[in-house]
């Protein structure tokens, strides 16, 4: 057999063709997020709207959509961020408290039962939560919960659990034995090794495991939707609902999308700062060798 | 610690009792706001809540199997359809993340300029919240003034109803959505498993003769494999309950032509119209679903090793 | 400091016993190592006396004090692991300091009552003991951002500055590169001889055993096999096990039988027939030999063996060489039979492989063992060879 030579045009064949395939993967990816930055910088009616789109035309470009949206929309975008961070907020710090002990026993104990009890948190967060909507409102409406801070709080927080719990396990995993026995050593009892060394050691998946928490009621609408009857409990993600809906009255996308640009910004901010954590996180369980 | 897992019963509850007390709080919230709600929404599955038009907060009675029998006789056709949509939706899905992942990721394994540049913007979708976007690709599915039918008018293609006309139509437009959620997730799930094969593996099998193809066939796919079956099984059993596409952009419809199970539950229980609230038929299309979930689950169990992480 | 006693410690999991039946007392102020193969339960050992296992019988005391139900922290011991286990979120100054700011001490003005030590306190016995370790240079660093030298030191560093009972060291020096291990091993001598105190170490290494160790304890698959001096288990080894595992180049064993021959015994093993003295019975037995203590020289000589060199090992300053030894000169034996493979040490460079050699060895060197290891004390080579 005659000895293959390295050809030169496959090889540009192959390399073009792979910029060609990601540009399209990109433009795909970018494309809606584009459409909404440019249809929010504009108040062009629904109907001229793909124009100015697909050539943006600066002299149309302008920021009052987000002037209306943040300052004369009712419910006002102040009271619904305040009450997303007030459900947000709860149900994420509960939410964290309960992943970090759950996190904690799990890795680094053995205790009987241990077993039987990941098999009962699996079966049960097989629920689909979407629809234990159905047995707490019927509980919440008898206990006279439904359109309160606390009957939202607790669906909420009660959401999070299994899954942070699991992912703060995994981390600390991955954390050796060791170095809760060196702190054992030096004169720590388990409780104490568990605040003053897991604890701070496991500051980046707690972080992750707040920031999803907190992600869930933050983008919720089923549970705010069936819950929240009065407009000055609404979250965020029912103001941006109801926004979307009169929108197709207004014919004017300009509301709707700079509204999902306010409320994605801290979303967006957090997740590219800590990019490389969350991915990391989340792919712990998921990359095996 | 991990060191006693060969002792007796009696040795690790003497030294691992503690635990208890760490999972306590976990244990009264999974109990008191998950396994309670669960159980009263299977008990209400088996009542006439909503259905027999006297149902209210306070009056509704225990009717046993009869819903069920009713969704496997009279409304046979309605839950086969359920069934088939849900099995379409997460299945779909799930074959065209695992297609577009591998090809995207093995595309970016190689050594190609501007790589780093777009691995980031092929992550952007995922950087924003699901709900958040999902409303805006409704709009943009839509038939008159929709941005996706005015880029084909400029092409030359006559305006698609996407989300009102055809099952078809409706299922497109469903997958792509679902598609532009995921595939950033999964393009970097495997790409790292990709990364994380051994480059001399590759160095032997190229003095050994073999080519791109064989290369790809002999080891990257092996070391995939895990990765690819248990992302792709966790992908199915999300998706499967992966409520907000299906009821924001076509909550449905056409018809009954793309409800799911999840769906149909909420729109039951609260759906629009001011209609009476289904309660028992919501709650028991909900335990059909979760009874599926979990025969699928036992044989995610059973087939990989999905507890492995979690019971070490 | 204070001595530790462990008394009939068994360590039984499930489906094995880890520790079998261990009872050692270690002398207040005394390093003693404890020698063993990866999974012979050294570490299990360790760990019980630190409290971070507990045993399955047997009783360990610190001092005179009965720890059994002692947990770790209430132990006062201090332990270097392997990893070095330091906390990867603290500096190395607050890694030392880690203990100190959790442990209490009795009030000067009210005994009955306890405090926490004061700043001042602390900073003085981090910066004496970082002295001492030569690390006060870097003391704010992270433990990722020093070598493993470093590292080891600061693990060094955070045990002392605890001043406890005694120091458990589990394979502190393992994870070094060689060349910076022996001199690691120096440091750690130098440093048992001016703090006095108890050093229990565990290792798999019979050089760092050796050099380190006071007396070693050396174990296997759970039980305690001896516990000597290094010189005491090189030279007088209780079974077979003890005798191949420490020494290095490896000793040499020959499994054979003796016979009855006239009116004594002899060794018989191939072409090699060697009389022996003692009681004993006609059976197999083993003889030992250091390769030391093997004889290579390249005349005949009275009771010698001939042979060849079938390998060489050069080590440096001496070679280990591969011989294979066939029958006395001049005597024919009755049967062919395969040559025995024996290995020597000797100056390095003086042989080579395929030359012929007449191998002898000093009578009273030889270690005899039963078919079970156990050692042979009365027996003993009775003449020079035939």
């Amino acid at each position: 057999m005659k000895p293959r030579r390295r050809r030169r045009w496959t090889r540009w064949a192959k390399r073009i063709a792979s910029h060609v395939v990601l540009i399209i993967a990109c433009i795909f990816a970018v494309f809606p997020i584009y459409f909404i930055v440019v249809t929010s910088l504009s108040t062009l009616p629904i109907a001229g709207i793909t124009a100015h789109v697909l050539l943006p035309n600066p002299s149309q470009l302008t920021l009052s959509s987000y002037n209306t949206v943040l300052l004369h929309e009712s419910p006002s975008y102040l009271s619904l961020l305040e009450n997303s961070l007030i459900f947000s907020g709860s149900a994420a710090a509960i939410g964290l408290l309960l992943a970090a002990f759950t996190g904690f026993a799990l890795s680094k104990f053995n205790f009987p039962g241990r077993r039987t009890f990941v098999y009962f948190i699996l079966l049960i967060s097989l629920f689909p939560s979407v629809v234990m909507i159905i047995p707490f409102y019927l509980m919440f409406a008898k206990l006279g919960l439904i359109d309160s801070y606390i009957g939202l709080i607790i669906p909420y927080s009660a959401g999070a659990v299994v899954f942070s719990g699991i992912l703060v396990k995994n981390y600390m995993d991955s954390i050796p034995d060791d170095i809760e026995e060196a702190a054992l050593i030096d004169g720590m009892s388990r409780t104490e090794a568990f605040f003053r060394v897991m604890i701070p050691l496991c500051l980046p998946v707690l972080g992750l495991a707040a920031f999803l928490a907190f992600m869930g009621p933050y983008t919720d609408y089923a549970y705010a939707h069936v819950f929240l009857t009065s407009s000055d409990k609404w979250t965020l993600a029912l103001g941006l609902y109801n926004i979307n809906s009169s929108d197709t009255g207004t014919q004017n996308y300009g509301l709707v999308t700079s509204f999902a640009i306010v409320m994605s910004l801290p979303i967006v901010a957090f997740y590219m700062v800590f990019q490389r954590y969350i991915i990391g996180g989340l792919t712990l369980g998921a990359v095996r060798g | 610690m991990a060191d006693l897992r060969d002792q007796t019963l009696g040795f690790r509850l003497r030294h691992e009792w503690p635990a208890y007390l760490y999972l306590l709080p976990t244990v009264a919230v999974l109990l008191v706001l998950n396994a309670y709600p669960i159980a009263y929404c299977i008990y209400i599955s088996m009542t006439d809540f909503g259905t027999g038009g006297r149902g209210s907060l306070l009056s509704y009675h225990y009717i046993g199997i009869t819903n069920y029998q009713f969704a496997l006789t009279t409304g046979a056709s309605t839950s086969l359809a359920l069934v088939e949509n849900s099995f379409l939706w997460a299945g779909g899905s799930v074959v065209l993340f695992l297609l577009i992942g591998l090809g995207l990721a093995s595309v970016l394994n190689q050594p190609l300029r501007g790589r780093a540049i777009y691995r980031t913007v092929i992550l952007l979708p995922w950087a924003f919240p699901a709900f958040i976007t999902l409303l805006v690709w409704t709009n943009m599915w839509g038939y008159e003034y929709g941005i996706i039918n005015s880029m084909l008018n400029l092409v030359g293609i006559p305006s698609v109803n996407w989300l009102l006309s055809t099952p078809t139509a409706a299922w497109s437009a469903l997958f792509i959505t679902n598609i532009w959620l995921s595939f950033p997730f999964y393009t970097v799930v495997f790409l790292a498993t990709m990364q994380a094969i051994p480059k001399d593996l590759y160095e032997a099998a190229s003095i050994d003769g073999a080519g791109t193809f064989s290369q790809f066939r002999r080891i990257t796919l092996p070391y995939l494999a895990p990765t690819v079956i248990f992302v792709g099984l966790m992908g199915f059993l999300f998706t499967f309950n992966n409520f907000y596409p299906i009821y924001l952009i076509t909550n449905g419809g056409p018809g009954i032509s793309t409800q799911i199970f999840i769906t149909e539950s909420y729109n039951d229980a609260f759906g629009a119209h001011g209609a009476t609230p289904l309660f028992s038929t919501a709650a028991m299309y909900s335990v059909l679903d979760f009874l599926i979930i979990v025969c699928l689950t036992l044989v995610v169990i059973w087939r990989t090793d999905l507890t492995r992480n979690w019971l070490k | 400091m204070s001595g530790i006693t462990l008394q009939n410690i068994t360590k039984r999991f499930k489906t094995e016993t880890a520790v079998d039946d261990v009872s050692l007392s270690i002398q207040d102020g005394e390093f003693v190592v404890i020698l063993g193969a990866s999974g012979s339960g050294k570490t299990t050992i360790l760990r019980i006396i630190a409290g971070l296992e507990v045993q399955t019988t047997g009783h360990v005391f610190i001092g005179d004090v009965l720890v059994d139900d002692y947990e770790p922290r209430d132990r006062n011991i201090a332990m270097v692991f392997q990893s070095y286990a330091l906390y990867p979120h603290l500096s190395a100054y607050d890694n030392i300091a880690f203990g100190l700011r959790v442990r209490r001490i009795p009030r000067e003005d009210d005994p009955d009552r306890d405090r926490h030590l004061t700043h001042q306190e602390i900073d003085g016995k981090v910066r004496g003991v970082s002295q001492m370790l030569g690390i006060a240079e870097m003391l704010q660093k992270r433990p990722s951002e020093l070598s493993g030298g470093q590292r080891q030191r600061v693990a060094l560093a955070r045990a002392i500055v605890r001043d406890p009972e005694a120091f458990l060291l589990d394979e502190p020096l393992s994870n070094l590169d060689a060349k910076i291990r022996s001199n690691a091993r120096i440091e750690l001598k130098r440093l048992h001889q001016r703090l006095r105190q108890t050093f229990v170490f565990v290792t798999h290494d019979q050089t760092e055993a050796m050099t380190l160790g006071d007396r070693l304890a050396i174990v296997n698959h759970g039980r305690l096999l001896q516990c000597d001096t290094p010189e005491r288990t090189l030279s007088h080894p209780l079974n077979q096990f003890v005798a191949s595992f420490v020494g290095s180049p490896e000793m040499v064993f020959l499994e054979g039988n003796v016979e009855s021959t006239g009116g004594g015994f002899t060794f018989v093993k191939g072409p090699v027939r060697i009389p022996v003295r003692g009681t004993g019975s006609p059976g197999a037995v083993t003889i030992g030999l250091r390769p030391w203590d093997i004889r290579v020289e390249k005349a005949s000589t009275p009771g010698t063996l001939s042979g060849r060199v079938t390998g060489v090992e050069r080590l440096g300053s001496s070679d280990q060489l591969f011989l294979d030894v066939a029958s006395p000169p001049g005597a024919s034996p009755t049967t062919p039979a395969a040559p025995v493979s024996l290995r020597a040490l000797v100056r390095a460079y003086d042989f080579d492989v395929g030359d012929g050699v007449f191998v002898g060895f000093d009578p009273d060197r030889a270690l005899f063992f039963n078919a079970e290891g156990g050692r042979l004390e009365s027996m003993s080579i009775s003449s020079p060879l035939p």
